[in-house]
């Protein structure tokens, strides 16, 4: 058997030594350290360099094996074997081969081989070989020294793989809810009592004759109402000249506005008694109060005369713009009214300047960092 | 009319103690969808409209809906790349000068573009492009890299692993790299509306020094793909 290792090197190398009956060294420069009972020679030829030549042979120290260790081929032989003798045993005796059985052999045997020992156990015996030869563990390593296991050294190979090849599992688990969490995934099936209702029920919906069943289903389903039934449009209101008007409110942050939009207009628009283009210089906010007209197509075709007050250029820009919103509903189809609150036109715009914290320079600003 | 919750908002601040206060939240409730300006859709006929677009017509008939932001509007001129451009470009919540700048920028570009039309020969006028719109586009696209580094720390050592990047990210980038380059290597009087048109028709032409840059980025990342497997995500 070879072992590794440094100090068993020397005995290795003996081993070897048995076949050979001395050591060569294939070009080391290093004589061997523990080798005080040896000389080394340099020989002519080649690299090859004597290290060193015992008389005598290392004897094989017999106890430290261990109890004799079969192989399985061994042991296949020997079952193997043992058939083939039972089956003779049985042509000779004279009886059914397929038949006989353990008791039938051990008649036979003492029969055969009738033996005046005491010791049951010292007269001759044929048994099945797994009764004969002890149960070993099998052999862990192959021909070559190597163990089979990969953590056969650690001295508990079945714990450790087992340990390791849980850990694989758990590595495996994480790595695949990172990637969850990266595309914004839920990490688990939310499956509590209500997700596990909603599946059966969702079951039950899509037999085909549900319909027996349908007033039980109906005390769990809601109506969702379309979002446009909540709101209520003001019909159109008619002033002393006969053109029809509305009227509609809106507000952005701190800023409320009042508009009225007139029919059979020039597309003229006065803020607060001014003239659009002199109230917003900027262009950004124009277009903003024109993106109602726009988008329905009526640019040209309205008068509004709008109040505003409070807060900034953009703020009251908006609250214009949700305000003539407001107001055109009333001119306008029911299937356009929904065209514009799937635009944004209709929504009032609920983000207002974040409060300052305690403790922070800003809503978000931090004071500076200072390390001490 | 539905109010978007301010309720919802404040039972959900007065409900952090148990949780981690999310740092992005919104006034809006997570069921508010985004608003769709574009007109033509609207004006499809139902038969027309594919089944996706059909769920999301019924999605929306039953959902509610944020309101426009005030850079977005139905008109021809809004174009949301260009906004959010200007709004990069938007020093100290300085709006109105960054739009004046913007504007100036695409003025030059057509400017020099129809100088150019102008001197070519007959057979050259029509290879060359000369709304601004279509030039901003392209040559960001020109400048957008396909893979980014992302820089991981190891055993002590820092790696820059190469990455994919989202198409967010990957515009961002371009319109960072086009903003920094024209304020700093410019000559002092240069102003910044020259300076961009002039970038942006040498990325429209896939030249320039933004162009380098982003094959720059991918030579990196090409030599350090053997840190690739560093990504976890």
């Amino acid at each position: 058997m070879k072992h590794s290792g440094a100090a068993n090197k020397e005995g290795a190398l003996h081993g070897l030594s048995r076949a050979f009956g001395s050591i060569w060294s294939v070009a080391s420069e290093k004589p061997l350290g523990s080798c005080h009972t040896c000389s080394y020679h340099t020989l002519l030829w080649g690299t090859l360099r004597l290290i060193c030549t015992t008389t005598a042979v290392q004897r094989k120290n017999v106890g430290a094996s261990g109890p004799e260790k079969y192989t399985e081929a061994f042991i296949k032989k020997q079952i193997e074997e043992f058939n083939l003798g039972k089956r003779h045993l049985a042509n000779m005796m004279g009886e059914d081969p397929e038949t006989f059985t353990q008791e039938d052999i051990d008649r036979a045997i003492a029969y055969l081989f009738p033996s005046g020992l005491f010791d049951k156990q010292a007269r001759p015996m044929m048994k099945h070989p797994t009764e004969i030869f002890p149960e070993q563990r099998k052999i862990q390593w192959g021909e070559d020294g190597r163990p089979f296991h990969f953590l056969f050294y650690t001295g508990k190979p079945s714990y450790y793989s087992l340990m390791h090849e849980t850990y694989e599992k758990l590595l495996n688990v994480q790595k695949h809810q990172d990637q969850l969490t990266v595309q914004d995934l839920p990490l688990q099936k939310e499956k509590n009592e209500y997700s596990r209702f909603i599946h059966l029920l969702q079951k039950l919906v899509a037999l085909p004759c549900t319909d027996i069943e349908e007033e039980y289903i109906q005390k769990f389903s809601k109506e969702v109402p379309v979002q446009l039934q909540k709101v209520v449009i003001d019909p159109l209101q008619f002033d002393e000249r006969g053109v029809a008007f509305s009227t509609g409110e809106g507000k952005r942050k701190t800023a409320r506005a009042t508009a009225v939009i007139y029919d059979n207009g020039t597309g003229k628009i006065t803020v607060n008694g001014i003239d659009i283009l002199h109230y917003f210089p900027v262009l950004q906010d124009r277009e903003q109060l024109l993106f109602p007209f726009q988008f329905l197509g009526r640019i040209g075709k309205h008068d509004m005369v709008c109040t505003v007050s409070g807060g900034g250029r953009s703020a009251q820009a908006g609250a214009i713009r949700l305000a003539s919103a407001k107001a055109l509903r009333s001119f306008v189809t029911e299937k356009e009214v929904e065209f514009m609150r799937q635009a944004g036109l209709l929504t009032a715009d609920p983000r207002v300047k974040e409060r300052k914290k305690p403790g922070q320079e800003g809503p978000r600003r931090k004071f500076t960092w200072k390390k001490r | 009319m539905a109010a978007p919750s301010a309720v919802g908002l404040s039972r959900r601040l007065r409900a952090w103690l148990p949780r981690i206060m999310p740092v992005r939240w919104s006034r809006y409730d997570p069921s508010y969808l985004e608003p769709e300006v574009n007109k033509e859709l609207y004006q499809k006929p139902p038969e027309k409209l594919t089944e996706e677009e059909r769920e999301q017509m019924e999605l929306k008939a039953v959902r509610p809906i944020k309101a426009a932001p005030p850079t977005l509007s139905s008109s021809v001129f809004s174009d949301p790349m260009v906004s959010k451009f200007t709004n990069m470009m938007m020093k100290n919540g300085n709006k109105v000068l960054a739009r004046s700048l913007m504007s100036q920028t695409l003025e030059a570009i057509k400017r020099k573009q129809l100088e150019k039309y102008h001197k070519a020969p007959e057979n050259e006028k029509e290879a060359i492009e000369c709304n601004p719109y279509v030039i901003f586009h392209q040559a960001l696209k020109n400048c957008q890299p396909i893979i980014g580094l992302s820089s991981i720390t190891r055993g002590g050592k820092t790696y820059q692993v190469p990455v994919p990047l989202t198409d967010n990210r990957k515009r961002f980038l371009a319109m960072k790299w086009l903003i920094t380059e024209c304020r700093e290597n410019k000559h002092r009087r240069t102003m910044m509306p020259e300076k961009l048109s002039q970038e942006l028709l040498l990325a429209f032409n896939n030249e320039g020094p933004i162009i380098k840059k982003k094959h720059v980025l991918h030579k990196m990342a090409e030599a350090n793909r053997a840190y690739a497997h560093f990504r976890w995500w």
